[in-house]
């Protein structure tokens, strides 16, 4: 690959990411404005910063590494991805948005009106934010590694810092601009070439993937094994389960609804995002399939991972293919960045409201301002998951993100579903929820990652856990709630005629904004 | 907007809770959007079953090298979002036209 210019692409992207940050903080004022966008973004920029904000390195690179080494029915995967938005709109969205609510923890002591239940609720997304920023950072590793030969711990430096940069400094005004651009730039980066390497390989005559020789005989084959995986069947129901389900419970996607000036416009946006991240995964799969008839064995010292952009070279051999080869070098890196920050901002914001600013506040003095705690929790948000990235071998970056979903629909998707829908969810009953739900999970996830591959039902049941641990976490919380009717909050009633009655009802919202 | 202005108590939200049009709007809203998210996980856990006990049926091919799998596949993207737009069209023609009504009765006809 030709370095020069592999290196101007990427370094274009992130200057350019930090001078769009550096626009919109102009027009960050106000607290709120730092937070939410003072609620003022229109629902087609906020659909695109959405889905800016979603297409992650395993959207950008995983699928098609997915589909390259375990067939075309991998599709079921972005499909996901987009199903979990679907789900979110129609079972949580409305009533989040009315709840008044930034955060997901805010909507926990909320509802449930416990400060006990929202420090859990905080654990809880830092948690699943670092698990989720791990293979943005492992990613972009990758990618420079693939550009310029550099050690992997330089690519995750890179995003680090600009994400640090851009989030410390401008707040979530300056993030949906930046967003915004992020999508059109990563759609623009990947569908350009997929254009190119397409039209050649129509040109070239070349067989179908199908009729390749060796490896890829049964490559077409359905569900020809989930990587390679025991229990193929079971590996991709669980995993399906944890897309349709994590996704309400990512805390960088819920922040994107509190944008919606109302519920209206929330609907408006989400109709928008599917249509967006439909048309983004369109791409992606064709890198799998090409790579298939043009690399049909993985060079050495390449994953997966990597055959986005180590294809245009294959098809197209001289400096096309290296050029193509910067852009989607400079497109990955926008799904870094962007992912990243979003992640950042949440991370970041619960850990200095709930973790951070009282002990802050103690040993400065009260010196600190606001803002800085929030810089000071920016950069912890980022240095946990590169230290992390810098001792867990990477495990397929779909797969991490999976985890992360899993972890996510464990948890919160229990509470914000039966928060909103059930009266009888006690506090007692959503704190056991969480802490089963989380405790398994994690506990899953962390054995599938430190561990190494194990083999069997054991390794299958680990390796993707949502199929049982959202069933128990769901249950543990409904049964305990039965059996705890004295501890169901004080003001339930109250709470469920506002998030079932339109914003503009005049009742009385409380802004839990602090 | 004045919210501070508008004092409830929270027995007016016991009330509104109580009442028939309040009733009605949760159960239209559970019998349209609990059913069909039902039935759109069932459609697209549906193509996982046929790509694993169906594989015949996913690799006959349509034209060319494409099959009915990635027909399935894309058909997906396409299905998700139909239902979006039905969802949306439905809130915007049966919800919200009835969460309005009892925001006004709520307020007294004020705007």
């Amino acid at each position: 690959m030709n370095t020069v210019y592999g290196v101007t692409a990427i370094v274009l992207v992130c200057l350019t990411t930090l001078g769009v940050g550096a626009f919109g903080l102009r027009l960050s004022r106000t607290t709120s404005d730092f937070y939410v966008a003072g609620r003022t973004v229109t629902p087609y920029r906020n659909a695109s910063a959405i889905g800016g904000e979603y297409l992650s390195a395993a959207s950008f690179l995983g699928i098609a590494g997915l589909v390259y080494s375990s067939g075309l029915d991998m599709l079921w995967f972005p499909v996901g991805y987009t199903v979990g938005y679907v789900v979110l709109l129609v079972l949580v969205a409305a009533p989040l948005r009315r709840s008044g609510a930034y955060t997901l923890p805010d909507f926990a002591e909320a509802r449930l009106e416990s400060s006990r239940i929202r420090l859990l609720s905080s654990l809880l997304v830092v948690g699943i934010g670092w698990l989720y920023l791990l293979p943005q950072l492992q990613g972009a590793g990758l990618a420079l590694r693939v550009v310029t030969g550099a050690p992997t711990w330089v690519g995750s430096l890179v995003v680090v810092l600009v994400v640090i940069a851009n989030v410390a400094a401008g707040g979530m005004r300056s993030i949906t601009l930046v967003q915004a651009m992020q999508y059109w730039l990563k759609l623009t980066a990947i569908a350009v070439p997929a254009f190119v390497l397409l039209t050649v390989w129509l040109g070239d005559g070349r067989p179908g993937p199908q009729l390749t020789a060796g490896t890829a005989v049964d490559w077409a084959q359905p569900l020809s094994g989930f990587g390679g995986q025991d229990h193929p069947v079971y590996a991709t129901y669980s995993t399906l389960l944890a897309l349709a389900l994590g996704t309400m419970g990512l805390p960088h996607v819920l922040v994107r609804f509190y944008t919606n000036p109302d519920g209206r416009a929330a609907r408006r946006t989400t109709l928008t995002v599917v249509a967006l991240l439909g048309l983004f995964y369109l791409f992606p799969p064709v890198y799998g399939v090409l790579g298939r008839v043009y690399l049909p064995h993985l060079p050495d010292g390449l994953r997966a991972d990597s055959i986005v952009l180590a294809l245009p070279e294959a098809v197209v051999p001289g400096s096309l293919g290296e050029v193509l080869s910067a852009v989607l070098a400079g497109g990955a890196f926008a799904a870094f960045l962007s992912t990243a920050s979003g992640l950042t901002m949440s991370v970041a914001g619960v850990l200095d409201q709930d973790l951070l600013r009282g002990r802050l506040g103690r040993l400065t003095g009260e010196d600190a301002t606001v803002v800085q705690g929030f810089r000071l929790a920016t950069v912890l948000a980022m240095v946990v998951p590169y230290a992390a990235a810098r001792f867990v071998e990477p495990i397929g970056l779909a797969t991490t993100v999976g985890l992360a979903f899993a972890v996510a629909g464990s948890t919160f998707c229990p509470l914000l579903v039966l928060g909103s829908w059930w009266r009888g969810l006690s506090t007692v009953g959503a704190a056991a929820g969480l802490v089963s739900g989380g405790v398994l999970a994690a506990g899953a996830v962390l054995i599938t990652m430190l561990a190494g591959p194990i083999s069997g039902w054991p390794g299958a049941l680990l390796g993707q856990p949502a199929a049982w641990t959202i069933p128990i976490a769901f249950s543990v919380a409904v049964v305990v709630s039965l059996a705890t009717p004295a501890r169901i909050p004080r003001h339930t009633a109250r709470t469920m005629v506002r998030l079932h009655t339109p914003e503009d009802l005049g009742l009385e919202r409380s802004t839990r904004h602090r | 907007m004045s919210n501070e202005a508008r004092e409830h108590t929270g027995t007016e939200y016991e009330e509104l809770q109580r009442t028939e049009e309040f009733g009605e709007l949760r159960r239209r809203f559970r019998r349209f959007v609990f059913p069909m998210t039902a039935l759109f996980l069932a459609w697209y856990f549906l193509y996982v079953l046929l790509a694993a006990y169906a594989p015949d049926f996913m690799s006959q091919k349509v034209w060319g090298e494409i099959n009915v799998g990635l027909l399935f596949g894309l058909g997906q993207f396409v299905s998700t979002f139909v239902i979006t737009v039905l969802y949306v069209r439905w809130a915007d023609r049966e919800f919200d036209p009835r969460a309005q009504a009892l925001h006004d009765r709520l307020e007294g006809g004020r705007p």
